[in-house]
């Protein structure tokens, strides 16, 4: 069991895993860890069509055992089905210049959430992905997840503009398709996300599942008005709030000016002296995201860049079960 | 508040260190790149007040003990404040007169002082200046374990010694000293005999311990005296017993006791004898020893010799011889060619009581006769008329006739009788000369009820045996030398020559003149009779007498060895401001955790 553990993707360091190969490869490594360690089948919906058996393996449903097998040949076999879905899901993902960042910055100040590991691509810490590397692969690896279970995924990549819009498809080449744009370069400066999200609707033609990526640095009430006309719409909406471990707790001493590389606030600030103040409102801040998805029957998850990437891809999936 | 080492202030200068980075601390070159700013700049909105009050305070701690920092290194020292203390002169005066060797508690009084001044020497520093003044002014200076062996050899002296004296020294010891500090330590009973007046003691303070307990009740002699000074043989002794009951007594004479007896309080006791003794010879009365020992004997000395042989010359008329058979039939005097009583123109030989001339012709033989007899006087210039006579037992005695008295060359005489300005009776070694002739028509001294007594006085105390007298001193002083003696005998028989003075024993006692092989006379050392007398001052009175930069009376030791270095002196504050620098930057340290843990 623990040989099984370490070999799966979506448990990995996510610097260390991004390190091995391109998003496409590395979303599949995590697609197909985050199903081994399943245990069941993803496939599941109205109208399902047998596929294949396969050997039974521990944790696996016994409602899908052939029982009839069993009591004729002494083995146990699971029954696999493939299902049809008509299930439309549309991600969401900001790429502004903000997502573009990690904690390395903050390296010359004592950082107390520092980790040793290999360096990083994109830009990113050493030991730590950017927000958008990181919101990438979790976009790919949920894409493909989704496609698996043959639902419609689309994407749309936003900053101050729509920069890349793919309307929903289950088919073959959707992946690859979506993987292409997401190595798309460039970024803008700033935020725009209701207009991504309303674009992203209109993707949409029917009832769907919009998925936001971002870290959400941007104004409330704006999202506000975009969220309350999806779920007007019916759609179901979740948000990954992404966030870089240094921008929870900030490091422990030093003194900078902390400059905000979209609007350039310039804010000068000694560690010490805010760091408890910041964290509080950083707290603060979540929870008035919280309360406003929550008011709106949207799912929220905060998602840690130093997270595997099995965590945020396992709330996911799970929303995903929820619906029909 | 001042600073010994002022230089050091200097470093004051590094609290623009803070004071820069707390002002600066806005212009911060770093920059970073940070896309949640807009959370930072919340949160120090959210937070300004608590940060600047918190930032502040940071500044004012960093400030305090950079100053603290360099206040210490500067050596500060005060009055108000302070541990250790700063260096300081100080002269610790032992009061060891007499009534300090009363026992108190089983422990002489001067017990208790040693120890009390043996710690404060003790708690001094290399930097301090120590003195160590006695009652009878004597001071020693030096290093601390020299003033303890002085200390330890301290004995009390017999007197009361020269308190004025012994403070006005350590008051200008310790001005000397050189040190801005100063302090006249004093360790005393508070006896008001002693303290009847004080000196002043300028700016220096004085830290006064008098013991607060009353004194003990104390018996002594406070008179012992040879009446008369010679005894031919007889004599008597008057003594006064000072107590509060009577008191058995005993009075003895070269060590041999002669009379006993119990004195009533205060009552003077006149013992008469006759002694076999001759010569000079010493003696005591003693009461029964009490808490103050010392006093409980007191000495005399006293000249004994048989009566005086007296010759009187038919000349000097009738009114002498019925005085000297009236001598006689006292036993006084006795007929024979000891002493002559004669006129100056008949005169021969000494010792002599000389008259003037009857008849004015004679008045140049009597002065060859003088000169011839070695009397360092003549006869002047004749003068007529009444005039009154002056001196002790003359009330009442006029002259009509009279010479001059001339002194001559080398003259030391005791005019015992004065008429106006001029000496009617001179008295030297050997001789009494009379500037009148005893007749009725010259003066009506002999014809006054005065003259035997007086005539006997002088035949038997001033005539009579070898010159030489009885020295009353206090101990320790120092007198003119007496011309008719050159050296002094010991209480071991040891003789000690004479200088330029006459050094006072300091131990009581009775100590021979002599001159060549003879003793011719006595230097008798009793304390005063007032420091018999052991009364204190309270310690508000105290107070009130001594005028001194600052003055602290106490009945407690450890307040005066506390107070020791410290109350004159500026404490040094140089541990508080390490302590206060120390407390500010843990005070800082805990700010700056406190902030810490918040963040965590």
């Amino acid at each position: 069991m623990e040989s099984t553990r370490a070999l799966r993707a979506d448990l990995f360091d996510p610097a260390s895993l991004a390190a091995l190969g391109r998003i496409e490869i590395v979303a599949r490594w995590i697609v197909d860890g985050f199903m081994t360690g399943l245990h069941r089948s993803p496939r599941k919906g109205f109208s399902v069509e047998f596929a294949e058996y396969r050997p039974y393996q521990p944790g696996d449903d016994l409602r899908y055992i052939d029982w009839k097998i069993a009591a004729r040949s002494d083995r146990w076999v699971i029954r696999q089905y493939e299902e049809e879905t008509n299930l439309r899901a549309s991600i969401v993902l900001d790429v502004s210049k903000s997502m573009a960042w990690s904690g390395a910055a903050l390296r010359s100040f004592s950082w107390q959430g520092a980790h040793a590991g290999a360096p990083a691509r994109d830009g990113g810490a050493p030991d730590r992905l950017t927000k958008l590397a990181y919101a990438e692969r979790l976009t790919a690896a949920l894409a493909l997840l989704l496609l698996r279970q043959r639902d419609a995924v689309g994407l749309v990549r936003f900053d101050d503009r729509i920069r890349t819009s793919i309307p929903p498809r289950a088919r073959t080449g959707q992946w690859r398709r979506l993987v292409g744009a997401l190595e798309e370069p460039g970024t803008g400066r700033a935020s725009s996300a209701p207009e991504a999200l309303h674009q992203a609707a209109r993707l949409i033609n029917r009832r769907g599942l919009i998925v936001l990526i971002s870290d959400l640095l941007m104004e409330l009430p704006d999202v506000e008005r975009a969220m309350r006309g999806l779920r007007a719409a019916g759609h179901d909406v979740t948000v990954m709030h992404i966030m870089d471990p240094a921008e929870r707790d900030l490091p422990s001493s030093g003194e900078a000016l902390f400059v905000d590389p979209e609007s350039e606030l310039a804010v000068p600030a000694s560690m010490a002296d805010v760091r408890a103040a910041y964290k509080a409102t950083v707290d603060e801040v979540i929870g008035e995201w919280r309360t406003m998805f929550g008011s709106l029957g949207i799912g929220y998850e905060i998602v840690s860049t130093d997270a595997p990437f099995g965590v945020p891809l396992r709330r996911a999936f799970a929303l995903r079960q929820l619906l029909p | 508040m001042s600073f010994l080492a002022p230089l050091y202030l200097l470093l004051a200068g590094a609290v623009a260190v803070p004071l820069l980075i707390h002002l600066l601390r806005r212009r911060i070159g770093l920059r970073v790149e940070f896309p949640a700013a807009r959370y930072l700049a919340r949160a120090e909105r959210e937070n300004s007040r608590t940060l600047k009050i918190r930032n502040l305070l940071l500044m004012l701690l960093r400030v305090i003990a950079l100053l603290a920092i360099a206040a210490a290194a500067a050596r500060p020292v005060a009055r108000w404040l302070g541990a250790g203390h700063a260096p300081t002169a100080v002269a610790i005066v032992i009061d060891n007169s007499l009534s300090s060797s009363a026992v108190v508690n089983g422990r002489p009084l001067l017990d208790q002082f040693k120890a009390m001044a043996r710690d404060v020497v003790s708690s001094a520093t290399p930097t301090d200046r120590l003195w160590l003044v006695t009652i009878d002014g004597h001071v020693r200076g030096g290093a601390p374990s020299v003033l303890r062996d002085e200390i330890n050899r301290l004995e009390p002296i017999a007197g009361s010694g020269d308190p004025n004296a012994a403070l006005a020294r350590a008051a200008t010891v310790v001005r000397g000293g050189g040190l801005e500090a100063r302090q006249v330590a004093l360790l005393t009973d508070g006896q008001r005999s002693e303290w009847d007046k004080v000196p002043s003691l300028g700016d220096a303070q004085l830290l006064l311990f008098a013991p607060s307990a009353p004194p003990p009740s104390n018996r002594a002699v406070v008179l012992a005296e040879a009446r008369p000074i010679r005894w031919t043989p007889r004599g008597t002794v008057a003594a006064r017993i000072l107590s509060r009951d009577s008191t058995t007594y005993r009075v003895s004479l070269n060590g041999r006791t002669f009379a006993r007896g119990t004195a009533a309080p205060n009552e003077e006791v006149i013992v008469r004898a006759a002694p076999p003794e001759r010569g000079w010879v010493a003696g005591t009365v003693e009461i029964e020893a009490d808490e103050l020992a010392a006093d409980n004997v007191r000495y005399f000395a006293t000249w004994i010799g048989a009566a005086p042989a007296v010759a009187v010359a038919p000349a000097v008329g009738p009114f002498i011889k019925d005085a000297i058979d009236v001598l006689r039939g006292s036993e006084r005097v006795t007929d024979g060619h000891d002493i002559a009583i004669i006129g100056g123109d008949e005169l021969a030989s000494l010792p002599a009581l000389i008259t003037a001339p009857i008849d004015p012709v004679k008045l140049g033989a009597a002065n060859r006769a003088l000169e011839r007899a070695g009397v360092p006087w003549r006869f002047g210039e004749r003068r007529t008329g009444d005039a009154s006579v002056r001196g002790t037992g003359f009330d009442g005695v006029t002259t009509a006739v009279r010479y001059d008295l001339v002194a001559q060359a080398g003259a030391v005489a005791e005019t015992l009788a004065v008429v106006g300005r001029d000496a009617w009776i001179v008295a030297g070694p050997r001789y009494v000369l009379i500037g009148s002739p005893l007749a009725p028509d010259a003066t009506n001294f002999p014809v006054r009820a005065s003259f035997v007594p007086w005539l006997g006085a002088v035949l038997t105390e001033r005539l009579v045996g070898e010159p030489g007298q009885v020295i009353m001193a206090a101990p320790g002083a120092q007198l003119p030398r007496p011309r008719w003696a050159d050296a002094m005998e010991g209480s071991t028989g040891q003789r000690t020559p004479l200088g330029e003075t006459l050094d006072v024993p300091a131990r009581a006692g009775a100590y021979f003149l002599t001159r060549g092989d003879r003793r011719v006379g006595a230097v008798v050392v009793n304390a005063p009779p007032t420091e018999s007398v052991l009364d204190r001052y309270s310690a508000s009175e105290l107070r009130a007498r001594f005028q001194a930069g600052r003055t602290l009376v106490t009945n407690d030791p450890a307040t005066w060895q506390a107070t020791a270095f410290r109350g004159a002196s500026r404490r040094s504050l140089i541990e508080p401001a390490l302590l206060l620098a120390i407390v500010t930057l843990v005070v800082e340290a805990v700010v700056i955790g406190a902030r810490g843990r918040r963040a965590a």
